[in-house]
């Protein structure tokens, strides 16, 4: 009963902030309110009994990665300005792939998800168990995950410098 | 989980005296500040209001409560409002999972005619000993900077507003070198629980095979290094000279809190000094034994624990006083060289480090 409530309030939280992310016009908000949205994410994790995910959530998304938006938003100094569309084309593209999208996501989601039972038994999810499973069945994505990561970096430094050259 | 009366009473009771106890750190830290710099800079610092200036603090936030709260026209209202709690949150909520004492056995009571403690629980001077301790401790610190970034941007002031972002990429950078040099004392421990680390500290061991030593972490020479990079870094993560660039007076005003008045100001202030604590009382668990008596073992009785929690509470007194002496001897440094330092020099070393203590782990030396 109290981990119901707790799943609802975090639910409705994740939820309406999520939406305020996408329509609120101010930047800094809709980073803080998708800060909130993750948090709540986290909260869920919690309820799961996956606890180290949830600090791992918390740290990577909300600790780190928001941070880092919030640093450009406000360096940049992003001002709320309503651009008009320019090609009702690109408008009425953008509307109906949402849409599908929108569908195909619930459609799996009734089909595969919402009513098979999850495997019983205890759900082992500490650090050692997570480093075990990534470190031995999922190496290859992992270190594949490395690499990408390497590369966006030397993306990044190669833009940076050239600029630095000129 | 049943429900327990007594271990929910007990579980309240926990929290009621460690809020009590971090709140009441801020208006002693304010006045050992104002002392201390006194005292470092050759002079006598407030020492008016009651017996050595004690009740300064007392009247300073008499002063907060009464003065008009000016909140700036150009500012973003609902965010200028909300920044000094998100400051404050992080800071209140880290020292849950810090253990500040040995647990021991309640012994059985009869009070009213009615049994407590039956079957001696044991009672652990934790509020939550949960097995990803040092993780959450992290997670809620990160969340600290969205204070100091809010209120620098809602202010719609620049100065407020180059406070936060400096706030924010100076908490970035050294939060990775904190957690690294941490990951030391997990790997010693193996575990991410607090209590877990704090039991294997209060063990002993052989320096070269002669000196009984206690296991504290800063006393084993693979530590050394992780040490000196945590305690460097805590100063950065808790913005306090000789890194306090969010709030560089002589370039910035007073930073992100520029347009802050009354009480919301006290709150930043606060959020400041609970930081601090904080810090310290992770730095005291991690690396100084937490509550452990060195060359003693203590049984599991409650005047034992006693002893532990003040001897705790002593390794944390000593820890502030260090982060207090620091801020008046140390200048500020530039900001460029704070970004070298703590990319260039303690991101590579704290690397480095980890790959020396897994060694060490592995062969057993510690």
């Amino acid at each position: 009963m109290f981990e119901f409530a707790i799943f609802f309030f975090f639910a409705a939280v994740a939820v309406i902030f999520a939406l305020v992310v996408v329509l609120h016009r101010n930047p800094v908000v809709g980073a803080l309110a998708l800060v909130a949205s993750f948090f709540a994410l986290a909260v869920m994790y919690v309820l799961l009994e996956a606890p180290f995910l949830a600090a791992l959530q918390v740290i990577v998304y909300a600790g780190a990665i928001m941070v880092l938006f919030l640093f450009v938003i406000m360096l940049l100094n992003l001002q709320h300005k309503r651009e008009e569309p320019t090609r009702p084309v690109q408008q009425f593209l953008g509307y109906t792939s949402s849409a599908a999208f929108l569908i195909g996501l619930i459609y799996y989601i009734v089909k595969y998800a919402a009513f098979t039972a999850l495997p019983a038994g205890p759900f082992n999810s500490d650090a050692r168990a997570i480093g075990m499973e990534l470190f031995q069945s999922y190496i290859f994505p992992f270190e594949m995950v490395s690499i990408l990561l390497l590369a966006a970096i030397v993306g990044a430094l190669l833009l940076s410098a050239r600029s630095v050259a000129r | 989980m049943p429900f327990d009366a007594t271990d929910i009473t007990l579980s309240l009771l926990k929290v009621v005296v460690v809020l009590l106890a971090l709140l009441n750190v801020t208006p002693i830290m304010v006045w050992v500040e104002r002392r201390g710099s006194a005292l470092i800079q050759d002079r006598p610092g407030p020492n008016r209001v009651g017996p050595l200036g004690l009740f300064q603090s007392f009247a300073d936030a008499l002063k907060f409560i009464l003065k008009e709260d000016v909140i700036p026209a150009q500012a973003h209202k609902w965010l200028y409002t909300l920044a000094p709690m998100f400051g404050l949150l992080p800071a209140l909520t880290t020292i849950a999972v810090i253990p500040w004492g040995l647990p021991f056995k309640l012994p059985v009571k009869h009070w009213f005619g009615r049994t407590f403690f039956a079957g001696n629980p044991i009672f652990d001077p934790i509020v939550a000993d949960v097995n990803i301790g040092i993780l959450l401790i992290f997670a809620l610190a990160s969340l600290g900077v969205y204070g100091i970034v809010t209120a620098g941007w809602a202010s719609s002031n620049k100065y407020s507003l180059f406070g936060g972002i400096r706030a924010s990429a100076q908490m970035i950078s050294y939060e990775l070198a904190l957690t690294l040099a941490a990951v030391s004392t997990l790997l010693a421990a193996g575990s991410l629980r607090l209590t877990d680390i704090v039991w294997q500290q209060s063990q002993y061991f052989y320096l070269f095979n002669v000196v009984k030593l206690p296991a504290w972490n800063i006393l084993s020479p693979a530590m050394w290094l992780s040490f000196i990079i945590f305690f460097v870094s805590a100063f950065a993560e808790t913005n306090r000279l000789p890194f306090d660039f969010a709030e560089a007076e002589a370039e910035l005003v007073a930073g992100y809190h520029t347009e802050y008045s009354s009480m919301k100001f006290a709150l930043f202030f606060m959020s400041e000094y609970m930081a601090m604590a904080a810090m310290s009382c992770l730095i005291a668990t991690l690396y100084l034994g937490g509550w452990d008596i060195p060359y003693w073992d203590e049984p599991q009785v409650w005047w034992a624990s006693l002893l532990t929690m003040l001897f705790f509470t002593a390794k944390v007194v000593v820890l502030l006083l260090i982060f207090v002496w620091v801020r008046w001897t140390i200048p500020r440094l530039k900001y460029d060289i704070l970004m070298r330092l703590g990319w260039k020099v303690f991101l590579p070393l704290a690397f480095v480090n980890i790959v020396i203590v897994a060694f060490f782990v592995a062969k057993h030396w510690i």
